[in-house]
């Protein structure tokens, strides 16, 4: 798990209570200024000054994750950065957790596809402390295999209580069933993978992948970063550089034709569905458009799908799509869920609306208010030392700049009906598409069948997520 | 997902620790000034300015919850905040929603056992319209049998989501119901499946009768704005709203438990879960101080006891927890565990008795006492860093301590607290007499003959 974020900061925003005339509004969405120094050993810092609150936010990003695993160690990336504090050099798990909660700050450290993030927070009066943490952590944990036996044990059995909660595991199902044997198919891991680790593969992953080179570090928050930079590289200065690793992570290959997942939750009354295929890179060209696009489609309470699917028929509590913007071609979904008698109902409505969407493109309307809701709600994302700390070190991870934040007013406004139309036609998918649905199978199965030539089974309770173990 | 009702808990919200002298409290208050005003009609309205984003987040809390409710309309306060977004008299059903959203805004609701809020978070540019848009919704919400209709299944969806799918709050309701036998804490705030089918128009109309009336709600408006328009904003559009009565008192006071309960929820499942629900008393008590720096000790990160005890040494549980609601009657603190495979629950429950027991017969040590205010501190800067968070803080104080103030209070209240204090509140509530124990034992046989 990660810290918890918040907070941000938008600088001059003179007048936009008069200026209502948004298109031809001048730009008020502003990053605070930061700055970068690259270390000679290769490691990446990101300072910004934010002050108002008396609290330090630090986020790395070490560019490993899921995607660099060994294929059959899934989860390695997820248990290596659980296992940070859990011993190093100078403190045990228990010295740590006790030095840590003490100043009561904050730790955490956990795995996505494309690399791992490890962050921490507390107050500016604490930051020789704090930063003593944070780089015994990343720098010198030292993989008690104690603490390692433990982990692994808890994260299995974490698997199987996720298992018990359907909205906990679909996106599990789905990765696995959408990519196939893409590294994206398996973040995190399943009950028998994480079985497979070994304290040498957490070892090599850490040596290999937790190098100043491959890794970004961002503080933000109240401080002066002239003093804190010296602290920064008194720290992390004599961090022995490596070379890099190279991860090479394939594009991915979308799903043609449909194809279903139905996994089986024997006391489930309600039937959880994710529809898609495989969407887009973090620094796609079109991202803004396909934000916008999305936005007005499944992206708020308003929108086109949660209009049909709750405000209007009452099917479901919630429906929403998203993209999932990450190196390779991340995923795309509709998501929803809806009780067991009305499961196909709420499924024909989903991809009617979709079938829409490609027929009709978006109305004046709801790309004007898709584009007021992005701009309108984009402070708040960026109000704590926290949110900024980890948007700037992401940006820079994924190879965007500052203009992602600086220019997305422009980049919005210069989304039109026509551009919205090409979006809709060659990203939001039509003919092809995954289904995978965790629900009661004996009363959902013979009619979802209809949605796809072709169809998997699988129980919840059948240890992994997709594909099946083989025997 | 939005208009999510949090109708479990806004708990933690209000439980940040000690810490150390008044002079800090001064500070804090200094930090961030509140300005206050009670409007004609009885609403007190907070205003807090902050300009460091063009944004503002305007919350309304009404002192209206599931306590409010009886038996046959549980539920009713909960549905009711789902109603608030489906039509008034100027906005009309769907209207509200795409409105906001037109102008750049979003908002939300919670209700819980205790009250109802409402939230909209805004660019200051949208401040006329959401007060136009509260005011219509307020006077002149829309009874349509329709829109009732489908909305009940949303609310179905939402508990099936939140309850009938998902064993800790299944078998959290159940542990309510069997901790309370007279107070109305014994029912659920998202309502019993058979009462959200079956209430009628005129149990909604009379719900609204009763609690949305001005003197029953306090408004709190944080971010881009001042005072001055704030309060202008509210003698155009909120003071002409005429007051009426605020809902009778709940009278019942739940009488003192005099043993040990115990349920099991037996269900298909993975894993098996426990609950231990203790009696306490209503937030605004004296003891809430000492009883929040135990809670710290106990279950508050990596180095607390219990996480030390049972998923650190004896390795049982996959975590532990323990949290109480805020609350206006005495409630329940629950302390929570989520067994590992195939252990006995039963032996969860051993190993925090123990550790309770520790609590009672020996005082803390003053490093554990020294970091519980250590944490406090934290979490207040923390809650107070956005304006959604001061917001919720602020309205939550003035709500459920009768005054925004005793938020700049707290550090004294906390750094007051001795480990007397703290062995104190350890024996007084944790009693064997005192609690409900509440167990879901995985049942996969029952799955298969199904």
């Amino acid at each position: 798990m990660r810290t918890i974020k918040t907070a941000c900061k938008v600088v001059g925003l003179l007048g936009l209570a008069t200026a209502l005339a948004a298109a031809s509004v001048a730009q008020t969405l502003k990053l605070p200024p930061h700055e970068k120094v690259v270390l000679k050993n290769g490691l990446t810092l990101l300072l910004m000054e934010k002050h108002g609150v008396p609290i330090v936010s630090f986020y790395a990003v070490v560019k490993a994750g899921s995607a660099a695993e060994p294929a059959d160690q899934a989860g390695l990336a997820g248990i290596t950065a659980g296992l940070l504090r859990k011993g190093t050099e100078k403190r045990t798990a228990q010295q740590f957790a006790t030095d840590l909660d003490f100043i009561g700050a904050s730790f955490g450290a956990d795995s996505d596809f494309d690399y791992t993030a490890v962050s921490a927070e507390f107050l500016t009066k604490d930051v020789d402390r704090g930063l003593d943490l944070f780089s015994d952590a990343l720098l010198h944990a030292n993989f008690p295999q104690a603490e390692v036996d433990k982990l692994l044990a808890q994260s299995v059995d974490g698997v199987k209580a996720a298992k018990d909660q359907a909205d906990a595991v679909i996106f599990s199902y789905y990765n696995g069933y959408l990519y196939g044997t893409h590294p994206y198919a398996r973040p995190g891991g399943d009950e028998l993978s994480l079985k497979k680790i070994q304290r040498a593969a957490v070892l090599k992953f850490y040596q290999t992948n937790f190098v100043p080179s491959n890794t970004i570090l961002a503080v933000a928050g109240e401080f002066n970063a002239a003093e804190l930079k010296k602290k920064l590289e008194e720290a992390f200065g004599s961090w022995p550089g490596k070379p890099s690793p190279v991860v090479n992570i394939p594009p991915p290959t979308p799903v043609k034709g449909k194809r279903l997942l139905l996994v089986d939750k024997p006391d489930a009354t309600q039937t959880y569905f994710a529809i898609g295929n495989i969407g887009i890179t973090a620094n796609d060209p079109d991202r803004v458009a396909i934000r916008v696009v999305n936005t007005a489609f499944g992206g708020t309470f308003a929108s086109i799908l949660n209009t049909a699917l709750r405000i209007d028929s009452g099917y479901t509590y919630g429906a929403n799509s998203f993209f999932q913007n990450e190196k390779a071609a991340g995923p795309f979904a509709i998501y929803s869920f809806t009780k067991s008698e009305t499961t196909v109902p709420a499924i024909d409505l989903a991809l009617k609306v979709l079938e829409d969407l490609h027929k009709n493109g978006l109305t004046a309307a709801q790309l004007d208010t898709a584009k007021k809701y992005i701009k309108g709600q984009f402070p708040p994302q960026i109000e704590t030392s926290g949110q900024l700390a980890s948007r700037i070190v992401i940006s820079e991870f994924y190879g965007l700049d500052d203009n992602e934040i600086n220019q997305l007013e422009e980049r919005i406004g210069a989304v039109t009906l026509e551009s919205a139309k090409q979006i809709i036609e060659k990203r939001f998918p039509r003919d092809n598409m995954v289904f995978v649905l965790i629900g009661k199978a004996s009363e959902i199965g013979p009619a979802v069948k209809k949605y796809a030539e072709k169809q998997d089974e699988r129980k919840i309770s059948e240890p992994g997520f997709w594909p099946p173990p083989s025997k | 997902m939005r208009k999510i009702s949090q109708w479990f808990l806004v708990a933690g919200l209000v439980c940040t620790f000690g810490f150390v002298v008044s002079a800090r409290a001064q500070e804090e208050a200094k930090q961030f000034p509140v300005a206050s005003k009670t409007l004609k009609n009885g609403m007190k309205v907070l205003v807090q300015s902050d300009h460091s984003i063009p944004n503002v987040a305007l919350y309304i809390f009404y002192r209206i919850g599931s306590r409010n409710e009886h038996p046959g309309t549980t539920g009713l306060s909960h549905f009711f905040e789902h109603m608030m977004f489906n039509g008034a008299k100027k906005y009309g059903p769907g209207e509200l929603d795409k409105v906001m959203e037109a102008n750049g805004g979003e908002n939300n609701a919670y209700t819980t056992q205790n009250t109802t809020v409402y939230q909209d978070w805004f660019p200051r540019s949208a401040l006329p319209l959401i007060f136009d848009i509260e005011a219509d919704r307020i006077q002149y919400l829309q009874f349509d049998p329709k829109k009732i209709a489908s909305e009940r299944e949303v609310v179905a969806s939402e508990r099936r989501l939140r309850t009938d799918n998902d064993n800790g709050g299944l078998l959290d309701e159940q542990l309510w119901a069997t901790a309370f036998v007279a107070h109305p804490y014994q029912w659920p705030v998202v309502g019993w499946m058979s009462d959200i089918e079956h209430w009628t128009m005129e149990d909604l109309k009379h719900h609204f009768e009763m609690g949305y009336s001005p003197n029953n709600a306090t408004m709190v408006v944080v971010g881009d704005v001042t005072s001055e328009e704030i309060f202008q904003l509210c003698e155009k559009y909120i003071e002409p709203i005429p007051t009426h009565a605020p809902p009778p008192p709940v009278t019942t006071v739940e009488p003192d438990q005099l043993g040990e309960r115990r349920l099991v929820v037996r269900k298909p499942a993975e894993l098996p879960l426990l609950e231990i629900g203790y009696h306490v008393p209503q937030t605004n008590n004296p003891d809430f101080y000492a009883l929040n720096v135990l809670q710290t000790v106990l279950v508050h990160g990596e180095s607390s006891r219990m996480y030390q005890r049972l998923v650190d040494k004896d390795q049982i549980a996959l975590n532990v927890g323990m949290g109480a609601d805020t609350a206006f009657d005495p409630t329940l603190l629950v302390v929570n565990a989520q067994p590992k495979q195939s252990v006995d629950p039963v032996s969860c429950e051993k190993a925090i008795y123990e550790e309770l027991d520790k609590a009672k017969t020996t005082l803390i040590s003053d490093q554990e006492l020294e970091k519980a205010k250590n944490i406090r501190l934290v979490q207040f800067y923390q809650q107070m860093r956005t304006i959604s968070g001061r917001a919720n803080t602020i309205g939550t104080y003035e709500v459920f301590f009768g005054d925004y103030t005793r938020l700049f209070d707290a550090a004294k209240n906390y750094s007051a607290v001795t480990k007397e204090d703290v062995q104190r509140v350890a024996k007084k509530y944790f009693g064997a007499n005192n609690r409900t124990v509440a167990t879901l034992i995985p049942d996969n046989e029952e799955k298969a003959n199904q």
